[in-house]
Parts: C-alpha cells; structure tokens; sequence
C-alpha cells in the first residue's frame, strides 16, 4: 500500500479532515457510512481521498446498515470504518453490539452532537453513556476520548491497532468543536514513528477443515442456550479484564499534592488544564485529572491519584448532564471523597468556568 | 501576543467564513496558536453566520469562548445574534448602515464602533468584495497576523479566481487597504460613532 502522507507535516485543518487522512494513514480499505452533522466531512474528505490511495467508500441507506455493513467488511478482512453522531450513534448501537458479540475489531469514530433527540447539530459530550454501554451489552468497548486534533491523528491510527490486535469494538469520541474546528496538527505515516500497523486478516472463508486443521472461528450473535451465551459473555469478561491494564490511558498533573482534583474528559480537559494552572498562579492546589480511554476507565490510577495527593475533593467537568459523573462515581466505589460537579450539557466550558466553581466549593 | 479572540457574525453569503478561514490560515503560516470554529447551526442554511477565531503565541485551551475581545457584526440580526459575546472589555463594531437603535446594541462594551463599510465598499470599489474589506478592517482593529502574512493567505486562498479574472486580484488589495483605513479612522475618532 502506498504512502499516504510521506515526511511528516503540518497542518492547519478541520478534525473530520484529520479522520479522513488518519484513517488513510492507518491503511484503511473502506469506509461505510450515512450523513449526519457533524461528521459528514468525514465522509467527504474520504471519498476525495480514497480514489487516489485506491481505498473504497459505500454510503448505505442508514446508520444500520453502515454499522453493519462495517461488521461484514471486517468479517472478509478488511480493515474497515465507519463514523457517526447523535442519532446516528443511537441507530449503530445495534451493529456495534455484534461487534462485541463476534469480536469485530470495528472502529467507529464519533462526533457528539447535543441531545436528546436531534438535539443540535453543534456539540456536546452527551454520548459518553450511549458510547461506552449502549446496546444490549455489557460495553465491551475501547472508547478513547480526544482533546485536539493531533489526539484526533494519533488515536485514529492507534485505535485500528487495539481494534485489530484484542478484537473489541474501538470508538474515537470526538465533538462537534472538534469536528468542524481548524487547529494545526502534525501528520505522519506509522511506519515512520516505528508504529506497526496491524494487519487484518480474514474471519470466514479461512482455509483448512473445521475440527482436523484448524478450530471452528465460532462467529455467532445468538445462541440456543441460556448457558452457552453465559459462558461466551463471561469469556468475553474475562479477555476485557485481562486486556484492561495494557490499554488503559489517561493523563494526571499537579495531583501529587492537590486539595483539589478536577476530572474532566476530551475537549473540555483543555479549559480543565488552564483552569488548573489559573488556581495554583493564584494559590489555590488544584490537580488534573483526564482519562482518555473512558472505556476502560483509568480506575486504578484515579484512586491513586487520590490516594497520594490526599485531596479533599473532586470537581468533574463535562458538557453534559453528568454522564462522566455517573462514569466516575461508578468507577470510585468505596471512596469517600466528595464529589462535586460542573454539568454544562450541549455547551463549551472554559477555564474560567471551571475556576469559578471550583472557588465556590473550596 | 497574548490570546486574541474574535467572533465575525454575517448573514449566510456575505462571506464572513472566508475571512475567518483566510485570517487564521495566515496566523498559522505565522507559527501562531490558531482555532476557527465556524458556527454551524441549522443557521447555515440562510441566517446569521458565526466565525470564531483565537491566536496567540501559546498554547490554546478551550476552543469556544464567551466573551470575545473583539465582535464584528454585519448585518443587523447579527448584532442581536453577537450581544452575549461582548463584556466590558469588547470592543463591539457594526456597520453604520444599520437601522438600529442604541438600545440594541450591547449594554456592556470598552468600546462601539461602528464603521461605514458598507457604504465605502459600495462608493469606492464593488459590494462583492465586502467581506475582504471586513477583513482589512479586523486585521486593523486586532493586529492577530501582520498585513502582508494576512495578503499572502488572501492570494493563496483565492488563486484561482484571481487566474481566471486578474483585475479582480487588485479589488481585493484595495479592498484590503480600504478595511484598514475605514478602522484606522475609527480608532483615531475614539469609537465615538455610537449610531
């Protein structure tokens, strides 16, 4: 396959772009998908950009079909994509969860949009619940969450990698902002940075008989029996959990001696970190806290950064009305610590916003 | 230079995206940190048109804002549309061609401009290259990027119009230039020109 992107460069383009040309970079064959704002120019920029890399694109009649024709893809070895939003998301909920089912190493990028219902077309952090547990599962997921459009770059390429080396649907969570914002990145081909694409390989039509040269592939999404799916979920645990510690992200500053530690996630860790620098210029021992892989969630480490700074308290912050509170509550189970929060559902936070509450509560 | 944020607000068509996208490509060809956010509401399809713009020379944190330091609004369901972007410390601009009344116009502001860009750009060159004599002016009023980066992204940004019709390629300086004169006397009458 041929070089997409050559000696590393910058530029100065939207996050939809930079999926576009990640996903290229990554070598990814095909892309599946149906418009909706504010991904489209995902789409857009892909099908500029397939023809002259020989990738392939198929806009489906939905989102259904999309997800799904993005499992099947990927059943014949392709490495294959798809991106979404909002309702979009909702409708994929059901080809993603055959995704956990039969292994899929799906990536889906998403660009939250504000909700409930067609919400708006402009931004929020309102799919974190629907993307790390929606669909009728146990959210046997990988959902990094982004903060700019070089973690937009970077993770796209990562997340075909996680997809394909441990089998479990990989979403890329960005946002509106995101989306459709131009900020500078840096490009590069993998291969350049000493990053091995994973190559794909076929899960039907293998070669050999079934039971005398090779093991059954066992592709299934239903079951006859109450205990054979029980077994298959539990199996599915049981590689989830073992797989957690080597994919688990997140990023910690200033916690070792916080009185404070502000949880945040993707585009609103960056008015998080101001506001973080804002509070200790003037006193006040604020710390940072931002996982990046909100499925699996960076449990271990946030109780650790708790644990060593000895903070009173925990402000979170999210564009939404608690969903990363509900995430992190969960995950903390046991602590004491109070846990305050900033729920600005479908809007930008900043610094200031932050700082302010945090004063409030200190 | 420390953070400079400016919100650009049209109708659809006027061409207001343009500017935004031309300024802070320039910014960025400067080595300066730059976010454009274009609004993109169900507004997009005829209504009141946001750009968003930050530069500075560091890092950028979050990419929206609240309050701008600068707003230029050009139209006058613009003006309604940008006055929650504008504090005590924004300078607020607006075309003197609006039938507007004080009232309307922000409560809280360090200074209101407002500007005969419409006007000039009608007298003077052609009402098509109103958005770059906008341009001129938001360049004069926030010095974001040096004029000559600002006319570098403009050529580059519009090639190949100025390929197929050179005159239009001096239109577009002059437009330039007239953006920065109109605001310079601006600035020089004090902001003043309350309307």
């Amino acid at each position: 396959m041929q070089k997409v992107v050559g000696d590393p460069r910058k530029a100065f383009i939207t996050g939809n772009e930079a999926v576009a040309w990640a996903a290229l970079a990554a070598k990814a064959e095909i892309m599946f998908g149906y418009p909706i704002t504010p991904q489209n120019e995902v789409m857009h920029y892909w099908t500029r950009l397939a023809p002259k890399y020989n990738r392939k694109f198929l806009q489906t009649e939905d989102e259904l079909s999309a997800g799904f024709t993005t499992c099947g893809a990927i059943q014949a070895g392709k490495k294959a994509f798809t991106a979404t939003a909002g309702p979009g998301n909702v409708l994929m909920q059901e080809p993603f969860g055959m995704a956990e089912a039969m292994r899929l190493p799906l990536l889906a990028v998403i660009q939250q949009r504000g909700g409930p219902s067609s919400g708006t077309v402009v931004y929020s952090q309102q799919e974190v619940t629907l993307t790390t547990f929606g669909g009728n599962g146990e959210g046997h997921r990988i959902v990094y969450s982004t903060s700019s459009h070089q973690e937009i770059f970077d993770y796209v390429i990562k997340g075909f990698n996680t997809a394909w080396k441990y089998r479990f649907p990989v979403f890329v969570l960005g946002d509106g902002y995101q989306a459709k914002m131009r900020e500078p990145l840096e490009m590069y081909d993998p291969e350049d940075r000493g990053i091995e694409m994973v190559k794909p390989y076929a899960l039907v039509g293998l070669d050999g008989r079934i039971g005398e040269t090779r093991e059954p592939q066992h592709l299934c999404n239903i079951y006859s029996l109450e205990e054979e799916l029980y077994e298959v979920v539990l199996k599915i645990a049981g590689d989830y959990d073992a797989m957690t510690p080597e994919v688990v992200e997140y990023e910690e500053k200033e916690c070792e001696d916080a009185d404070i530690i502000v949880v945040s996630h993707g585009v609103v860790s960056r008015a998080a970190d101001d506001a973080v620098k804002i509070l200790r210029s003037q006193g006040i021992k604020a710390g940072y806290f931002r996982p990046i892989t909100l499925r699996p969630f960076p449990q271990k480490q946030l109780r650790e950064a708790l644990a060593k700074s000895g903070a009173g308290k925990i402000l979170i912050a999210e564009s939404s009305y608690g969903q990363l509170e509900r995430l992190t509550k969960q995950e903390l189970y046991g602590e004491t610590v109070p846990i305050k929060s900033l729920l600005m559902p479908g809007v930008g936070i900043v610094d200031s916003d932050i700082v302010n509450k945090v004063k409030s509560i200190m | 230079m420390s953070l400079i944020r400016v919100a650009l607000a049209g109708e659809g068509g006027q061409g207001v995206q343009v500017v935004a996208e031309i300024l802070t490509e320039a910014a960025y060809n400067e080595k300066k940190h730059t976010i454009y956010i274009p609004n993109f509401g169900l507004e997009q399809r005829g209504g009141v048109s946001v750009a968003f713009m930050q530069v500075s020379d560091e890092k950028i944190g979050a990419p929206k804002f609240h309050k701008a330091d600068i707003v230029v609004a050009l139209s006058e369901r613009a003006v309604s549309r940008t006055l929650q972007y504008s504090d005590e410390n924004t300078v607020y601009v607006y075309d003197s061609s609006f039938n507007i009344s004080p009232d309307e116009l922000p409560k809280k502001a360090k200074k209101i401009i407002s500007l005969p860009a419409v006007e000039a750009t009608k007298k003077e060159l052609h009402p098509r290259v109103f958005n770059i004599v906008v341009m001129g002016a938001v360049l004069e009023f926030t010095k974001m990027v040096s004029f000559e980066m600002a006319k570098e992204a403009l050529i580059s940004k519009l090639a190949y119009k100025f390929e197929k019709d050179p005159k239009l390629k001096e239109l577009n300086f002059k437009a330039l230039e007239l953006g920065k004169e109109l605001a310079e006397q601006s600035l020089q009458e004090g902001g003043a020109g309350n309307g």
